[in-house]
């Protein structure tokens, strides 16, 4: 997919990938599309959830082994 | 308007150092207005010099817990309390428990604000959640 940046938050563990990523989304412009790779399980409950409240748009989602990917539309 | 949401912390143990910085943390990268009022146990959380230990026996292990958190990318107490604060989550200090544990304005984190109960009800009042960590 697409992507005009990744944030690789492999390794974290909750609360941390969500903080980084609300931190990320800020240097970014709308329309830019996030690539965000994380292996924490919670994640994968944890971005849609996210994305919902904060109005950006999840676009994507792609697993590869215990890495899962998220593509997300800057609002 | 921004959603609201307020917690009570009354224990200073390290779990309950730990829940109002996580949910603060991520209420905060959600977009919420986050509060977190500091009460009985709970205000010596923030004083400078605060060093939480788990509950009980298991205080022996809290450097070992520290590491393990520290590897998945969750920081110091202090630290984290530094990053919520970064992302706009408000840490109050009840002045009547300052008062009978003898804590003075400068012996708090820097940042930290005092607060009375009517003004904290007051935030909780407006808040869509409001959580009790004790």
């Amino acid at each position: 997919m697409q992507k005009d940046a990744t944030l690789d938050a492999r390794g974290l563990m909750c609360p941390m990938p969500i903080v980084q990523l609300a931190k990320k989304v800020k240097e970014l412009k709308s329309g830019q599309v996030l690539e965000l790779l994380a292996d924490d399980v919670g994640a994968k409950e944890d971005v849609p959830a996210w994305c919902s409240r904060t109005g950006n748009q999840l676009v994507g989602t792609e697993e590869e082994g215990k890495i899962l990917k998220f593509y997300i539309k800057i609002k | 308007m921004a959603d609201k949401m307020c917690m009570v912390v009354s224990e200073g143990t390290f779990d309950k150092a730990y829940m109002p910085l996580i949910m603060g943390t991520t209420a905060a990268s959600m977009g919420t207005e986050v509060h977190v009022f500091y009460t009985f146990f709970g205000t010596g959380l923030l004083k400078k010099t605060a060093k939480p230990k788990l509950p009980g026996m298991f205080r022996l292990f809290t450097g070992m817990f520290q590491k393990k958190m520290k590897a998945v990318g969750i920081p110091s107490h202090d630290e984290m309390v530094k990053q919520a604060m970064d992302l706009g989550v408000n840490f109050y200090a009840c002045t009547t428990t300052m008062g009978l544990m003898g804590i003075k304005e400068s012996d708090l984190k820097p940042g930290v604000k005092v607060l009375g109960a009517a003004s904290f009800l007051k935030l909780a009042n407006e808040s869509n959640v409001t959580l009790f960590i004790g």
